[in-house]
């Protein structure tokens, strides 16, 4: 969510480095970005702690951006934040592929994930259910390629265009749509038999037709 | 087990947007964004180590690790012990001798042996 403070703080940044007007500007657009980061971090990386580590890291390589005398004015300083924490979180991901004692997310992460899955679903087998797409996707997402994981993630959490999606990962529009539609297939592999059981349900509880 | 090629690819999509769309936001608090902002205000206000001169700094070391490395596999080949010498100056000079008194080499005397009754 872009607001006056955002498009404000696009505006002159360059001539307000240094001042306190520039510091309490930044104050407050982090404040309403701050958020938004975070989930974002926190459904790349499915880590509480890593995702606020790179939420930090996000502000702090924004700061630094900013702070440039060659920084220029920004068009869209959400649009461009986004990038800055998809790129975090990438390096992230990519140094975490080395690390292969921790290749599953924590006990903790799953856990709410599971909770928060089961707390929309009106009866015990739906929230079982939805408890174990939840997990599912989870874990199928991070068998996604980063890119296809950058773009599962903004179009489907985010809500992004095609459009911004190319503008945040650097990417052509068409290479996008090959990497969603990769993702896709991935997960369509991984969680099939999901499908199924929700479509048969779904055709059980289905009004009969005299 | 059926096929997931019966998965029609845009019916897939659909129901897993309808999946993704229902799971609610994790819940933030307000207190843990505020304690986020303090550790960023932190790091802001903290000068930054230089990476650039950190990455010349770790080449730099490397590099004399290396050299001091190499130079002292030199040194140890260098100081390495000589074969002991188990011949004594006498023993030495009286075989010179006999080489010098010889006409030929030691390595013919056996073929000599050969025509020898």
């Amino acid at each position: 969510m872009m607001g006056a403070m955002a498009d404000s703080l696009g505006a002159n940044l360059a001539a307000m480095a240094d001042t306190r007007e520039f510091g309490a500007q930044f104050g407050a657009w982090m404040a309403s970005e701050q958020r938004r980061i975070y989930l974002l971090c926190r459904r790349m990386l499915q880590d509480g702690e890593d995702a606020d580590a790179a939420t930090q890291d996000t502000f702090l390589k924004a700061w630094q951006a900013l702070k440039r005398p060659e920084s220029k004015n920004l068009d869209d300083a959400g649009k461009w934040l986004t990038r800055i924490a998809v790129n975090t979180c990438l390096d992230r991901l990519r140094s975490r592929r080395w690390q292969f004692w921790r290749k599953r997310p924590k006990a903790e992460d799953e856990s709410a994930i599971l909770n928060l899955a089961a707390a929309t679903a009106p009866n015990a087998e739906d929230q079982f259910f939805a408890r174990q797409i939840a997990q599912r996707l989870s874990r199928a997402v991070t068998r996604l390629s980063l890119r296809q994981h950058a773009a599962f993630t903004l179009r489907h959490y985010e809500d992004r265009s095609l459009t911004e999606i190319a503008e945040i990962l650097n990417l052509d529009v068409g290479t996008v749509k090959v990497h969603l539609f990769r993702a896709t297939e991935k997960l369509r592999e991984e969680l099939h038999d999901l499908y199924f059981h929700d479509r048969e349900e779904h055709e059980k509880h289905k009004p009969h037709k005299p | 087990m059926k096929n997931t090629n019966h998965i029609n690819h845009d019916d897939f999509e659909k129901w897993l947007r309808g999946h993704v769309e229902s799971l609610p936001e994790p819940e933030v608090s307000a207190e843990f964004l505020a304690a986020q902002r303090r550790s960023i205000y932190r790091l802001l206000d903290k000068p930054r180590p230089n990476r650039a001169a950190m990455r010349w700094a770790l080449s730099l070391a490397m590099l004399v690790l290396m050299f001091a490395g190499g130079l002292t596999l030199e040194r140890r080949h260098k100081a390495a012990p000589a074969v002991p010498v188990t011949l004594s100056d006498d023993q030495l000079f009286s075989d010179l001798n006999a080489m010098e008194q010889t006409s030929e080499p030691k390595a013919i005397q056996p073929i000599h042996g050969l025509f020898q009754e």
